[in-house]
């Protein structure tokens, strides 16, 4: 059974205020390439719906529909006759999947990779010589400690280390 | 004009090749692109943003904070303009948002006050338009070229402010203005599905096979492109589709720049056309272009 949690909705609310415009017409939906191809597994009119109705333990613990199946194609968004910010509220529900570690393996090893270089793919050997051969500079990239103290101090640093799924 | 280059991961360290035929066109058209010490990841708006919305705030504040040329900084990735762009719409769109942001640069001494512009290195190229046309030497006859925009070039409009989010043109000026011709096909606007495979590569292939579908169908001999998670999308995954449905794609996967570059007259081995999987040599021979 499924338990309305006020507390979730009136902080998607509060996040993003276009939430209260949607009236449900799944133009969202009929534009979705996601949606398309998963002959409506995947539903942003159905993720809306849910965060409207405060019902969290669906959206961030069953994950159904999985908001991480969203491309971030931004056509929802742009075709919203209610000008609702979809991809905005959709971001916020997975940050909150985030810090209950239900994220896919993936988006864990790129923030792995951004605590530990400061970039999402470190720069090989090959990669180095390859760049030489090409005539391309060297790139100085961010001092990692300037980073490690940015990342603590948004916790992002606590969430990472947890872990995913 | 000079600008700062924000050059992010997946080019520079995984696709260097598109980085040399980006700065070698620039360079050719007299527009000084300035390399900037410290930039970290951009972040990603398709994983860093997911996860943590004011790390990704922060990160990328914190880049721009580094910037100070008066043309402002342009990428050659869709994905770290759409991030950059974006910094500037949530903090100038709400105060205290960028006191927030602000507060945390200020533990590693840096403040960011929203005002440094970002560009997309097509959005230059097509406010240059007259002088791509000059310096082209080498026409692109008969290239039949599918533009693939990608949707962060494109959408949030409010956010990217640059063409249409459904009906896009810049791109396809800029392929005529080098000789080739520009193919309209069905799925043009639809995304490739690269952000997809993080979680589900399934559809994420799946997207992309219709995508390619929908361009051979029209008849057209090569794809441009102007991100790098497109390009890899592109490049990387025909083999596997032409395994499992018995398709046979074959189609080479250029960058805008690498297009632009060959229309300037830059030999394939000068801009590292050879690191291509799938290779464009059996294009040239079939349009008569001599490299």
């Amino acid at each position: 059974m499924s338990v309305i949690n006020y507390e979730f909705r009136n902080e998607v609310l509060k996040h993003n205020a276009s939430l209260a415009y949607c009236y449900q017409c799944s133009t969202c939906s009929g534009g979705c390439p996601v949606a398309l191809i998963t002959e409506g597994k995947y539903n942003p009119r159905k993720i809306i719906e849910l965060s409207i109705l405060g019902l969290k333990d669906k959206l961030i613990v069953q994950q159904e529909p999985n908001p991480w199946l969203c491309s971030t194609c931004q056509k929802c968004v742009e075709l919203c006759p209610q000008k609702v910010e979809l991809t905005e509220i959709f971001t916020l529900i997975k940050n909150r999947c985030f810090e209950s570690g239900k994220v896919p393996e993936a988006f864990i090893l790129q923030g792995q990779a951004v605590l530990e270089y400061g970039i999402a793919i470190p720069y090989s050997k090959s990669i180095e010589s390859r760049r030489e051969k090409l005539g391309l500079p060297n790139i100085k990239t961010a001092p990692i400690d300037e980073l490690q103290t940015l990342l603590k101090e948004t916790e992002f640093e606590k969430n990472i280390k947890r872990g995913g799924e | 004009m000079a600008y700062d280059l924000f050059l992010g991961c997946v080019i520079p360290a995984r696709l260097p090749y598109l980085e040399a035929s980006s700065r070698k066109i620039f360079e050719k058209l007299g527009i000084e692109l300035r390399d900037v010490e410290g930039f970290s990841c951009c972040p990603d708006p398709t994983g860093i943003e997911l996860l943590d919305h004011k790390t990704w705030l922060a990160l990328g504040a914190r880049n721009l904070s580094l910037c100070n040329n008066n043309g402002g900084v342009i990428s050659f990735c869709s994905g770290c303009v759409e991030t950059l762009k974006g910094i500037n719409h949530f903090i100038n769109k709400d105060i205290a948002v960028k006191k927030e942001i602000n507060r945390y640069l200020q533990k590693i001494g840096k403040v960011y006050e929203g005002k440094t512009k970002v560009k997309h290195f097509a959005e230059v190229l097509y406010e240059n338009l007259d002088k791509v046309r000059e310096n082209v030497v080498k026409p692109l006859t008969d290239f039949k070229v599918a533009v693939h925009y990608g949707c962060h070039y494109l959408r949030p409009s409010e956010i990217i402010n640059w063409d249409d989010p459904f009906e896009p043109t810049t791109i396809d000026e800029i392929i005529k203005a080098i000789g080739a011709i520009s193919l309209e096909y069905d799925m043009k606007i639809e995304c490739c599905g690269n952000p997809v495979e993080k979680s589900d590569k399934e559809l994420s292939l799946l997207m992309i096979g219709n995508k390619l579908k929908s361009i051979s169908d029209v008849g057209a001999n090569c794809v441009a492109v102007v991100c790098p998670a497109c390009y890899q999308q592109y490049e990387f995954n025909q083999r596997e589709l032409n395994k499992r449905n018995s398709t046979d794609y074959d189609l080479p996967i250029f960058y805008l720049s690498e297009l632009i570059a060959l229309a300037f007259g830059y030999k394939p081995e000068e801009i590292g056309l050879n690191f291509h999987r799938i290779k464009a040599n059996k294009l040239f021979e079939s349009v008569n272009f001599s490299v």
